[in-house]
Parts: structure tokens; sequence; C-alpha cells
């Protein structure tokens, strides 16, 4: 007689006695997992809308600029100024996804889940936060990237501007870290998402509003110091002045001049580095009291 | 072979003491540890976790101890929650292959391992769907399966009961026991309820207010709990007097009677005494005491002498 076909076995409960890896291959694999969570990726259609549509409105500028190289042979823009240009979608992009990191984990008590495990806490909050800098540093990247592409096969009669793509590339990688510090700072706060998105959106919008209307008054009355140093509460144009223009040499994407020289420059960078400071230390704070409950 | 062990073990809070020079040593097995809320079950775990420091006295888990090899001990042991610790949005499977990995699985074994341990659980096709949509049960059972994903050596439960029908109690007590048996795992168990602990436990420590009130092997607790809960339609009263008559403990408890059982013979009693009075019988089930119950008599009775 044949063996019967199939047949299913109960094979009991097999122990695991393959490889246990450390406390690094968890954090990485903490990071990809809220990194591919940021763009929607292995969750629902809705959570990939936001993001996908935000990316692609990042990419247009990049692609009408290649358009135009291409058939009026013409430069549109400076890299430098393409992340001043789209802050507001960046800022956007900030808000939206920044909470989706932390808020779901203070509010679902997964943390303790995490905690539960070789990671420590302050292995569980860098990969939260190495994931949104880097999405935020991809954001703003890839489309300058492209560009940059698209300007060397388009050959245009002018040399092309290297030097100035570097430049924005390292102006990406500073705002990516510090607006991602600041963003999940915020939003880490709150166990609402709802409330994150808000807190963060109503961040850029103060900051913004706040720098513009300062400049714009001490400007009227003829104090252009101020007046530039007024645009730096904005952290787009913080960023734009302490990287592009001051370590760079770059040109100002904003319509006001800048403080400029050497002590203005290393004001402004150690401004950035306090904010990414002051930023990590309220995380830190926040979560200690987190994993304390 | 001792799987965990505490010596003068406190933690004092601000405001209270959690913990009170707890001294305990538990073997393989399923261990059972009862206290009612707030005595410091879960202040015990947090400790032998190594993610909360002792006030005094140590605690070693598996031969390590807490306070400088946290995370060597998290590696090798689970824990589930008492609390709802399941993101909405995300599948089981998704879930627990995630949580594998944060145990240093490497991807494809944390795949193979969550299938393996959903399947052991109970869970097939539900777990493909998101987990907002589950019940309470489906709930645990992925809370379970997160705990057992790495193959621990030990597992903690915090009041995987909790919230639980009875049908849903009994399959969640059935699958600890085989976890301690059939798996191999050893098993800390919490609850508030000595009488369910008492069908799966090897091992049973009561806390109270942080201090260990008993810790013995489950045959010593038997006989303190046998107690049969008896619901009549009408003659309760009767019933409770006919019963002292002849010789047994009777409590009256609600709208039933508390029936301590002495020997096998209390049983034919009861069915005896109740068709003697003609009574409509509705429910006989063996006691679900409370902890509080049951210690609250020895504890009145020792008070009392003094």
């Amino acid at each position: 007689m044949s063996e019967p076909t199939g047949v299913i076995h109960d094979i009991g409960y097999r122990h695991y006695d393959g490889v246990r890896l450390g406390r690094r291959h968890a954090t990485v694999a903490l990071a990809v997992h809220s990194l591919r969570g940021i763009f929607g990726l292995g969750r629902t259609i809705r959570a990939k809308i936001i993001p996908f549509l935000i990316v692609g409105v990042m990419m247009l500028p990049a692609v009408v600029s290649i358009a135009v190289m291409a058939l009026l042979r013409q430069k549109v823009m400076a890299y430098t100024s393409y992340g001043s240009i789209m802050q507001a979608v960046l800022a956007v992009f900030l808000a939206a996804q920044s909470p989706y990191i932390v808020a779901p984990d203070l509010r679902f008590r997964v943390l303790p889940l995490y905690l539960s495990r070789p990671v420590t806490l302050w292995d569980y909050v860098g990969a939260k936060l190495a994931a949104m800098i880097t999405a935020m540093f991809l954001l703003l990247a890839v489309p300058l990237t492209v560009l940059y592409i698209g300007e060397l096969v388009v050959d245009l009669p002018d040399p092309v501007k290297t030097g100035n793509y570097l430049a924005a590339m390292a102006g990406a990688a500073v705002s990516a870290l510090l607006l991602s510090c600041i963003g999940v700072a915020i939003a880490s706060f709150t166990p609402r998402r709802g409330l994150g998105v808000a807190s963060v959106i109503a961040f850029y919008l103060l900051t913004s509003a706040v720098s513009t209307l300062v400049s714009a008054t001490m400007e009227s009355v003829n104090n252009y110091t101020a007046s530039g140093w007024a645009l730096m509460i904005n952290p787009f144009f913080l960023v734009d002045a302490a990287v592009h223009v001051g370590l760079f040499g770059a040109d100002a994407s904003s319509p006001v001049v800048y403080p400029s020289g050497g002590g203005a420059v290393a004001l402004q960078l150690l401004l950035v580095v306090v904010l990414i400071a002051l930023s990590v230390i309220a995380l830190v704070t926040r979560y200690r009291k987190a994993a304390a409950r | 072979m001792t799987i965990l062990a505490t010596e003068g073990l406190t933690r004092r809070f601000p405001r209270v003491t959690a913990l009170d020079q707890l001294t305990v040593n538990v073997g393989p097995g399923v261990t059972g540890l009862v206290g009612a809320n707030g005595a410091g079950k879960s202040t015990l775990i947090k400790i032998l976790l190594g993610l909360l420091d002792p006030s005094a006295g140590k605690a070693q888990v598996l031969g390590m101890d807490t306070t400088t090899q946290g995370p060597e001990i998290r590696r090798v042991v689970g824990y589930m929650p008492e609390h709802d610790c399941l993101p909405p949005d995300m599948s089981a499977t998704e879930f627990t292959v995630h949580m594998g990995q944060m145990s240093g699985l490497p991807r494809t074994s944390a795949r193979e391992r969550a299938a393996d341990v959903l399947r052991h659980v109970g869970l097939y096709e539900e777990r493909y769907r998101v987990m907002g949509g589950y019940s309470t049960g489906m709930k645990q059972r992925v809370k379970l399966a997160q705990a057992l994903v790495h193959d621990p050596r030990l597992v903690f439960l915090d009041e995987p009961t909790n919230g639980l029908d009875p049908q849903g109690r009994d399959e969640m007590l059935a699958l600890i026991r085989r976890i301690g048996t059939e798996f191999g795992i050893s098993v800390l168990v919490t609850s508030h309820l000595l009488g369910e602990l008492e069908r799966v436990c090897d091992h049973v420590i009561v806390i109270d207010g942080g201090k260990l009130l008993r810790s013995s092997s489950i045959a010593d607790f038997t006989q303190t709990t046998q107690t049969v809960t008896v619901e009549v339609e009408e003659g309760r009263q009767a019933l409770a007097a006919r019963l002292t008559e002849l010789g047994e403990t009777v409590v009256e408890h609600g709208r039933s009677l508390l029936v301590q059982v002495r020997a096998p013979e209390t049983f034919d009693t009861l069915r005896d005494a109740v068709c003697d009075l003609d009574l409509c019988l509705v429910r006989m089930e063996q006691g679900r005491q409370r902890i509080e119950d049951v210690f609250k008599e020895p504890v009145s009775r020792e008070s009392a002498d003094v």
C-alpha cells in the first residue's frame, strides 16, 4: 500500500537553534521598518497616498527644470534654492510623517515590547530618528540628484554646476538632521497622531510667519542686519545661510540678505547645533518618562 | 536547577513600597505568581527583565544578574504584558516577524518562527488581517506569540487570561500548560485568580503588598482551595441549614453557596441534600476562588490567636 498523500502531520514544537544577532541588528531592523513605514511601504494603500503625493510634488520642479533646460537651453534654478523653494512641501511631509513613527508606539503601548528585548531605549530613539532623517534627506536629495543627472545629460553650453550640487546635498543633509530632530521631538510629546501633525505644522507656520514678519518690519526701518537675523528664525533659511551661503559660498535663496562674515556664519552653525541638541534632550526626557510608565 | 531567584528584593517608589524583602526560588516548569492588583507582580517582572533597578536586594534570572546583565536576559526571555500592546494597522504575521527581528532573529528565521508560533497559539487565516479588528482572544494569542517568537528559555506572562470569556480562559490555560511541558519553556504566569492557576501550575507563589505570603508546590494548595459553588433556584437557606446539619462547612456567597470539600463524599451529601429538599439545581461548579478569600481566613485566624 502506498503512503497516503496530503496528510497534515503535527510536528509539534520546534526549538530555534539558529543564529541570534545582537542589538545592532535589531536597531537596524527597527530603523528600516520605520523608514519603510514613513513611505507607507508594507502599510495600507491609504498610508501610501500622502508620502507618495509629496514625493511626486517634490519631483515636479526637477522634471520641469530638465524639460526647460532641454527645450529652452536655459538654467532655471540653483540647486541650493531647491530646499527653500519647496520648504512648505518638506514641512508638510515632516508634519505628516514624524508623528507616524513615534505616536502609535506610545499610544498603543508597543514601547514596552521593544524594551523587553535587547534593544535599549536609546537604540530605539536612535533608530526612529535615523529613519526620519533618512526619509527627509531622500525626499530632497533624490530630486536634486535627478536634476543634476538631467543637467549632465542635457549638456548646456554653461559648465555643469557640480559645486552647487554638492553644496545643496550638504544642505539637504543638515536640514534633514535639523528638521527631523525638531519634528520627532515635537511629535513625541503627544500619543495622538492628529495632534502631532497639527503641532509640527503649527511650529513651521509660526516660525516662517514670525521670521517673515519681523524681517519685513526690520527692513522697513532700514535695519538690514536685524532683518537678516530675523530670517534665521525659519529653519530652512537658517540652513541655507549657514551651509549653502556660509560654508559653500553659494547665492542666498531668500529675498533678504543674510548676515554674513565669519562670525555670523559660526553663530548660525552654532544655532543649528543648539537646536539639534535641544530637540534631542527633549526627546530623551520624553522617553525617559515614557519608559518609566 | 533554578530558573530565577530573588534575595531580599525590595523596590520603593516615592509613595509606595511595591516589593518588600521578597525572597523566592523558582525551578523549571510553570510557576504561578498570584496577588491582588497592586501586589507588586508587574514590578517584580520589570525587575526580572532588568528594566527597573531594585532599591535593595538582588535578583537572578537563568543565572544572570538583573542589574548588570539585563540585555543578555532579555535576549533569552519572552514577555507578554498585561495591557494592550498591538498596533492596529499591522497584521499579526508582520508584527510577529518584526518582533522576532527585534529579538535578534535574521529576517528569514523570524518569518519561519512567526508562522510556527502563530500556528501553535491557534491563529490561522486571520493572521494576515490587520489586528485592529481582532477580538480580545485573538489579541491575547498574538501577544503570546510575540513573546515566544524567539524561542525563549523562560516567558513572563502578565495576566494572560485577562478579559477572556470562560472558554477563552480554558484555551489560554491549556496553551500555557503546553508551553511549560511540550515546548519545554519555563513559564512565570501572573493572575489574581488562584483557582485558574491551580490547574496549570507546578508551583505557586503568593504575594501581597510586595511581601511573600506563600511559596509552595501546587499539591499543598489544592486542599485549602477545594470548594464547590452551588446555586439553587429557591430554598438556599434550607439547603445551607441541611448541609450544616450534615456536618459540612457552608458559606453564603451572594446568590450561591460555597461548600468546602472535605472528602469526595461531600459531593454525594450535596446531591442527596438537593434531592431530598426537592430543589431546582441551577449550577454546581468547582470553586474558582479569589485569592483574597483563600488567604483571608488563615490570616484572620492567626491575628485572632495573637
